[in-house]
């Protein structure tokens, strides 16, 4: 855990005025305010902490104490204590540190803020903060490209609650899915949040993938394609078999219609496989291949 | 069963701290759709996710309803790029290089 300086994340000094705190915060709360940078999760983090600073500097006791400990944050327990023993007698109480629970997450907070003032407060709820419509919630879920070949139900747990899920073909790497109400409960009779789910798909083919199209290089021999003939060839649903057109060229592509992925919610629907020929230049030959290669070149074959 | 799908937009500003004509500005400018129940302005809940996010906008952003209505069509923009980039990546993808 590494001691975070606040007044270097707000860009200000240390004497800093209360007013120039909330200036540089508002600036770099709007540079990175996430409902302005969707989708960032770098923009996200430096929001989060943004806010951290913020809820540190503009606080008057909380400012105080940082500046107090400073880098030396993990002994202000002991000073702490140290402290209070001195004060006997005196009606003096260090427990203060800690905020009402107004909705935020725990998880908002670095360890280092974590450890210097403990528990956690509701300062990055104020952008999630439920008045009505319950909280959205977002997870991830990675599946490899073979797992999306099949509509599949699938039991996943969010928040300790077990949601059934859908999951259909074809989805995209990287695709969002919303799940209606799956999120945090509503307040006032308000709805509950939805649950969005980013799939991260990893793909663990040979094929590359654009959307329900599938993409592959095959390599055939050099006599294969001057003299055209047949080879088999790996689809996702097995081995087909191939006629090469005499005189194939090097790139030339081949579609295999309805060979490639299910398409996203048409059920039954498939894209292409499109093969690229890549013809395979022999490096190694034996005498007499060089012999009849020569006799070739002796034909002018062009 | 319909009673649930709404809010009204007096209960919406009041559990949300913000002007009724706020809501208004932003159902003129077509971001949000406002229906009329019983002779009431009503919300319907699935309108709630924008204009919640309008809301955290003009509320945490000092951001006046002219500058939302941009802000709208400039993340709209946003996301309609995203996407045409996430689609370029995939074909530069299966590109060999």
């Amino acid at each position: 855990m590494e001691f975070i300086d606040y007044y270097k994340v707000l860009g200000v000094d240390k004497k800093a005025s209360t007013d120039d705190i909330k200036k540089a915060y508002r600036k770099l709360a709007r540079k990175y305010h996430p409902d302005l940078n969707p989708n960032d999760k770098e923009a996200e983090l430096n929001f989060k902490k943004v806010n951290e600073a913020n809820e540190v500097l503009s606080d008057p006791d909380k400012r105080k104490k940082y500046d107090q400990y400073g880098k030396d944050w993990q002994h202000a327990e002991e000073f702490e204590k140290a402290k209070r023993s001195r004060s006997q007698g005196r009606q003096q109480d260090f427990s203060g540190y800690t905020y009402s629970q107004s909705g935020g997450s725990a998880q908002d907070f670095s360890d280092f803020f974590e450890s210097m003032f403990g528990g956690s407060g509701g300062f990055s709820s104020r952008r999630q903060k439920v008045r009505y419509r319950g909280e959205d919630y977002h997870a991830q879920l990675q599946l490899s490209l073979t797992d999306v070949l099949m509509t599949q139900k699938q039991t996943i747990t969010v928040n300790g609650k077990n949601i059934r899920l859908t999951i259909p073909a074809g989805i995209e790497d990287g695709q969002t899915i919303k799940i209606n109400g799956h999120g945090g409960p509503g307040l006032e009779g308000g709805p509950a949040g939805d649950l969005y789910i980013t799939f991260s798909i990893v793909n663990n083919t040979a094929f590359k993938r654009d959307g329900a199209d599938l993409f592959k290089t095959v390599e055939i021999p050099l006599t294969k394609a001057v003299l055209g003939g047949e080879i088999f060839v790996e689809t996702l649903s097995g081995k087909v078999k191939l006629k090469v057109a005499p005189g194939t060229n090097n790139g030339t592509k081949v579609k295999l219609k309805g060979k490639g992925f299910p398409r996203y919610k048409k059920d039954g629907q498939f894209g292409d496989l499109i093969l690229t020929y890549s013809v395979n230049i022999p490096k190694n030959l034996t005498q007499e291949q060089k012999s009849l290669f020569e006799a070739l070149e002796k034909t002018n074959l062009t | 069963m319909e009673k649930e799908n709404y809010i009204s937009i007096r209960t919406f500003c009041q559990l949300h701290g913000v002007r009724e004509s706020f809501v208004h500005s932003m159902c003129e400018f077509e971001i949000v759709r406002v229906d009329q129940k019983k002779g009431e302005a009503m919300l319907p809940t699935e309108e709630l996710p924008l204009l919640e996010k309008m809301v955290r906008l003009h509320n945490e952003l000092d951001i006046n309803e002219a500058g939302v209505q941009a802000v709208f069509h400039l993340l709209q923009q946003v996301e309609d790029l995203q996407n045409e980039v996430a689609m370029l990546k995939r074909k530069l993808d299966r590109l060999d290089f």
